[in-house]
């Protein structure tokens, strides 16, 4: 929970950073522009947020998707954000597959995992064959 | 596998996912907020906060480098814009008198700029 409106200020060197990276070389940013863009972001979140819910409840989803986002981005005309983030997105699936199957694969050893599978796979089969043979 | 680096360089979010998860459960009646939601938000203010600057800096100053942006470019740059609406209330409650002044006689420049391209220079110099 929010204890402090603080809380809910984003930090002021990454807001900085993400500035500069976006400005031409050499060029300054004041402090009250610096803290009033950190603001923005704030609510910029807590909006894109709430309208994505809306969409959420309008289809009887109680949890946000990905995909409530990005509709969301595109209907408040923030569509130009839409092809980097479905790339970064797609790329972020895939780390976390990638990340699972590392996982996985560490924990037992692949030829392993394969014979079990072939196993249970062969288990499965025996017993609704049995079952066929108990009808 | 050098590939799977880079994506992972440049999926590396530079702002805190905690703090962003905090503000996100401060507006919903709050469902379930999963990994993938809170990336993909925490990217998206990314490219809003740039975005936002790039804009700012671009109306007002063009592509001039080595300039200063400040808080009226980014107030006036709400106020020009539909779709910054939903920041209306948030830029110009943090101005001082003074600045609200000076962005006042901007927006009325700017302005006579849209609706009487010839006549600014003649009614610049009336006043």
């Amino acid at each position: 929970m929010v204890e402090r409106i603080e809380d809910l200020n984003l930090p002021n060197a990454v807001i900085a950073r993400l500035i500069k990276d976006a400005l031409p070389d050499g060029s300054n940013v004041s402090k009250e522009a610096r803290v009033a863009i950190a603001k923005a972001a704030s609510v910029f979140v807590i909006f894109i947020t709430s309208s994505s819910t809306a969409l959420a409840h309008k289809q009887n989803h109680r949890t946000i998707t990905a995909k409530d986002i990005l509709q969301t981005l595109n209907e408040l005309d923030f569509e130009s954000f839409v092809p980097s983030l479905t790339q970064d997105l797609e790329a972020y699936r895939k780390m976390v597959k990638d990340k699972k199957e590392s996982k996985a694969n560490s924990k037992k050893d692949i030829s392993t995992g394969d014979a079990t599978a072939s196993s249970s796979s062969a288990a499965a089969a025996a017993a609704a064959d049995n079952e066929d043979a108990n009808k | 596998m050098i590939d799977n680096g880079k994506t992972q360089q440049q999926l590396q979010q530079q702002l805190p996912l905690s703090r962003v998860r905090t503000i996100m459960k401060s507006s919903m009646d709050t469902g379930l907020i999963t990994n993938e939601v809170l990336f993909l938000m925490t990217r998206c203010t990314e490219l809003f906060v740039q975005h936002f600057a790039r804009e700012a800096y671009t109306a007002s100053l063009s592509k001039r480098s080595g300039e200063t942006l400040k808080y009226e470019h980014l107030s006036q740059l709400v106020n020009k814009n539909k779709y910054l609406e939903f920041l209306l209330q948030i830029v110009p409650e943090k101005i001082r008198v003074s600045e609200f002044l000076e962005m006042l006689r901007l927006n009325r420049s700017s302005a006579s700029d849209e609706d009487y391209e010839t006549g600014t220079e003649s009614e610049m110099e009336d006043e």
